[in-house]
């Protein structure tokens, strides 16, 4: 009995311990906090008491940013972003410490760990979206949360916490996001409007035709742009080299073939072949156009000659990636992007060895090609979701990311540590962008500049500040500015569950399973009964449909962008 | 054994019985909440085949519509594809991969030398251990035109030329049987091996007694002692019948193959996770569900009247 009692009075003493302990490490905590704030809060508490007066009285005087006004008080955001390769985490490198010090927003990441639409729609379904949302324009589940409320109005938003976000917010970016109840739900990123391509003469695409540099010298630097003159060139390069390293050279690489096609030979190619998005006013199908099937068939009599390799086919992004470091693909229609990577393995190999941005086919009339830059609906757009329980810093933090002080902080970083002013130009250190062009990781652990949080990119603002992109990337970027263009106005897309998106799902499905088939035919008669069966089940599945509704949207489009 | 136990408790009725029991019974309780939780719950969700769902609503808002998705799966264009591929993947792989593992099990057991017996055993089942993830990526070097797998058969003039196994329709059922016996072999011998070692040595004693070989103990002692386990096994598999192996169906299928590779499983993985299209695909998975139960339900019936034996 004696015993029991000991052993139940030591038990209340160690709670009465632990909780002494616990209340002793809350007071600590919030005292600290306390001292900090009144330590830093100097200036922004001078400005806060300012504010109110100031949007009050008249509309004059400067409105003051709402990120400045509440850096004081620390606060906790969760950002969602729907892209599992982002791995970039808050608070550990420069820029994300400098940002939570000057707006007191610290931020927790939430990234898929694998298939994204199964991550996002179960956030949505089990309504737990984190406090700011960021995903691609064209994901469905976009028009899907603004219809059904999941997320703010940003100007309301705006007006009420923030005015100074009207004035970071670029007004055709803001009319072209604004929906039919004359609200914006979500802001882009790396957005170019048509009058930016009148602005800038150094805007890129991304889509070029590659060569391996050696090779293509080797067999005199030929003309590709015309059938005959790929096809010679590819079996010249594939009897020149029929090995690279040991291994058997593929003469022409592609992106991986997927359920609704391959870019390389659908798209890419289009755009090659300057083949029009609309004709006669009337949204235009091109993957119909006799251009393309001219160098479809230019394709198919390589492949019935044994120089498609199945590789092409077969080959996921995996083993695609391995093979290019290996610099085994002669040719390809490729983004060039997707290869910086391996490029700067060949480029370390071999400076002769990397891919060259040359030429590639053209139209019979020989017609510039038409490459599409970024348009205005950018990459992706950001959003901020009801669940969020400070709005209003929210919308603050996007005004900070959106406006100049925001952007060169995201580009080059702190000044001082990370860049200088060298002729009056905002420039980044050579040490540190040494960091950057050789070890990219250890850049972002240690700065997390240069874009490494791309949620409010604004790749337009940014040229300002750009440099010329090194060798040996730069020659790849460089041959794509004179083609490129703006296409925004046909970046249209169908309406979820709708008659038309379902029709289109159905023939780009289709396409997915003709186009291996076209390209690996015995024969010409072949690869004429197989497109002609083509058109007749887009017909039948309703594909006029389809194209009536694109050119509405395509109108409202340009009516929206001014464009005629 | 059992009938006399019963017997014993019968007075105290089953209620007395189970209070008897109480605390083995309340640790099963965790494990009936999670089941009821996990299992039983979400099948609630199935419901979401007759209706028209969207994710932002909730499943209570969206409208019936009825069969309109059984129908429209009906009516695809990529039905017969889909049902003759899974159907003759599947049944491949019950008539040769079902026997294979039993045949292989009744040769190791007959392996005198122990050492050779272990590492035979150890080399079949390895490969069970490596994911199709990885296993696919290794598959695909394998079975190029540059791979081993031609090779061999060009060195040793069983084909003339290179084949491209993934790069042609017809070869796909082939290479999913083979690839799928390959892994997993060795690893289904395993329950049949341990059938035959609670085997009574004595009955074999008194075979060999009477005279038997070898041959003769295996068919007359060895397989009659183990139909259960195969009975057992074989209810199973064909409930399974439409399940295609997920996972290396969609490894190994290609846009070039994919007139024989796909089967109900990727379909539904690439209508419901890639188009979005949720009801669509749960109105699918319910149809290969449905059929699943009714081919369980028959073979266990089946088994039942023609071995005495069955799952229930």
């Amino acid at each position: 009995m004696k015993k029991s009692y000991r052993k139940l009075l030591s038990l209340a003493l160690v709670f009465v311990l632990v909780l002494g302990l616990a209340a002793c490490g809350k007071n600590n905590s919030k005292t600290t906090k306390g001292n900090d704030a009144t330590g830093e809060t100097t200036t922004p508490e001078a400005t806060a008491t300012e504010a109110p007066a100031e949007t009050g009285t008249d509309n004059t005087a400067e409105v003051v940013p709402g990120w400045q006004q509440h850096a004081s008080e620390k606060v906790d955001l969760t950002w969602y972003i729907n892209f599992s390769w982002f791995t970039t985490p808050w608070g550990e490198n420069l820029i994300s410490k400098t940002i939570t010090e000057e707006t007191g927003v610290n931020i927790e990441f939430v990234v898929p760990a694998g298939n994204e639409a199964e991550k996002l729609n179960s956030l949505i379904a089990s309504d737990s979206l984190p406090d700011l949302v960021t995903l691609g324009w064209w994901e469905p589940q976009v028009g899907d949360m603004i219809e059904d409320g999941m997320v703010y109005a940003l100007d309301e938003l705006a007006k009420e916490y923030d005015p100074y976000w009207f004035d970071v917010a670029d007004s055709g970016r803001v009319g072209w996001f604004t929906q039919e109840d004359g609200h914006i739900y979500g802001y882009p990123n790396s957005s170019f409007s048509p009058a930016d391509y009148e602005k800038y003469d150094n805007i890129s695409s991304n889509q070029t035709f590659l060569v391996r540099k050696d090779i293509y010298e080797a067999i005199g630097s030929p003309d590709m742009t015309t059938p005959e003159g790929f096809k010679a060139a590819v079996k010249a390069a594939k009897e020149k080299y029929p090995e690279v390293n040991g291994q058997t050279l593929i003469p022409v690489g592609a992106h991986e073939f997927g359920a609704t096609g391959n870019t390389s030979f659908d798209q890419y190619l289009s755009n090659f072949l300057a083949i029009p998005y609309e004709k006669d006013g009337k949204f235009y199908d091109r993957y119909t156009d006799p251009e393309l099937v001219r160098w479809l068939k230019a394709f198919r009599e390589l492949g019935a000659e044994g120089y498609l390799a199945d590789d092409i086919f077969i080959d996921k992004r995996a083993q695609m990636e391995e093979k290019i470091a290996q610099g085994r693909y002669f040719c390809m229609l490729y983004q060039r992007t997707d290869l910086a990577e391996q490029e700067k393995i060949l480029y370390a190999n071999d400076p002769n060895s990397i891919y060259i941005a040359v030429d590639g086919p053209k139209n019979s009339k020989g017609d510039a090609y038409t490459l599409p830059g970024t348009g205005i609906n950018g990459w992706t757009v950001t959003m901020i979701s009801k669940n969020c329980e400070n709005p209003d810093r929210a919308i603050q933090l996007c005004s900070y990311l959106m406006s100049e002080h925001g952007q060169l902080m995201t580009w080059l970083g702190v000044e001082g540590v990370t860049w200088d002013y060298v002729n009056d130009v905002a420039t980044m250190k050579p040490e540190v962008r040494e960091l950057l062009t050789k070890d990219r990781a250890a850049y972002d652990k240690q700065y997390g500049a240069d874009s490494a949080y791309w949620m409010f990119q604004d790749n337009a603002m940014a040229l300002k500040w750009a440099v010329e992109t090194p060798e040996p990337l730069g020659q790849m970027e460089r041959w794509t500015y004179p083609y490129v263009m703006t296409t925004s106005q046909y970046d249209v897309t169908l309406a979820t569950g709708s008659d038309e998106a379902d029709i289109q799902s159905k023939v780009d499905n289709e396409w997915g399973i003709v186009l291996p088939k076209l390209l690996l035919a015995s024969s010409e008669q072949e690869f004429d009964s197989i497109w002609s069966d083509f058109i007749k089940k887009r017909d039948d599945f309703g594909i006029s449909k389809v194209l009536d509704t694109k050119t509405e949207l395509m109108n409202k489009a340009k009516a929206k962008l001014g464009l005629k | 054994m059992s009938v006399k136990r019963g017997a014993g408790v019968k007075q105290k009725g089953n209620l007395g019985r189970w209070w008897n029991q109480r605390y083995l019974q309340f640790m099963v309780l965790p494990g009936l909440i999670w089941m009821l939780v996990f299992n039983y719950i979400p099948m609630g969700g199935i419901i979401i085949a007759f209706k028209k769902f969207k994710i932002t609503k909730s499943i209570a808002e969206a409208p019936w519509v009825g069969l309109q998705y059984f129908k429209e799966f009906f009516q695809d264009s990529n039905f017969s594809d889909v049902m003759i591929n899974t159907m003759g993947i599947s049944l491949l792989k019950l008539f040769i991969g079902f026997p294979l593992p039993i045949i292989f099990a009744l040769l190791i057991n007959e392996i005198r030398g122990i050492k050779f017996k272990k590492v035979t055993q150890t080399i079949s089942y390895l490969p069970h251990f490596l994911s199709w993830v990885v296993l696919g990526g290794i598959l695909t070097t394998w079975l190029s035109k540059e791979g081993v797998i031609n090779d061999f058969l060009v060195t040793f003039h069983l084909l003339k030329e290179p084949v491209s196994f993934l790069g042609n329709p017809k070869y796909f059922w082939g290479v999913a049987l083979i690839s799928d016996i390959w892994k997993e072999l060795g690893w289904s011998a395993i329950l049949y091996l341990a059938a035959i070692t609670s085997v009574d040595q004595q009955i074999y004693e008194a075979a060999t007694v009477d005279g038997a070989g070898k041959l003769q103990k295996i068919f007359y002692v060895t397989l009659p002692s183990i139909t259960g386990t195969i009975a057992i096994m074989l209810i199973l598999q064909i409930s399974g019948l439409l399940n295609s192996n997920f996972d290396q169906i969609l490894i190994l299928k290609n846009q070039v193959n994919i007139s024989r590779s796909q089967v109900i499983d990727t379909y539904v993985y690439q209508v419901g996770m890639s188009l979005g299209k949720y009801s669509y695909a749960t109105a699918v998975g319910l149809f290969k569900s449905v059929i699943a139960l009714f081919l369980l339900l028959f073979a266990n019936k089946t088994c039942k009247k023609l071995l005495g034996r069955s799952l229930y």
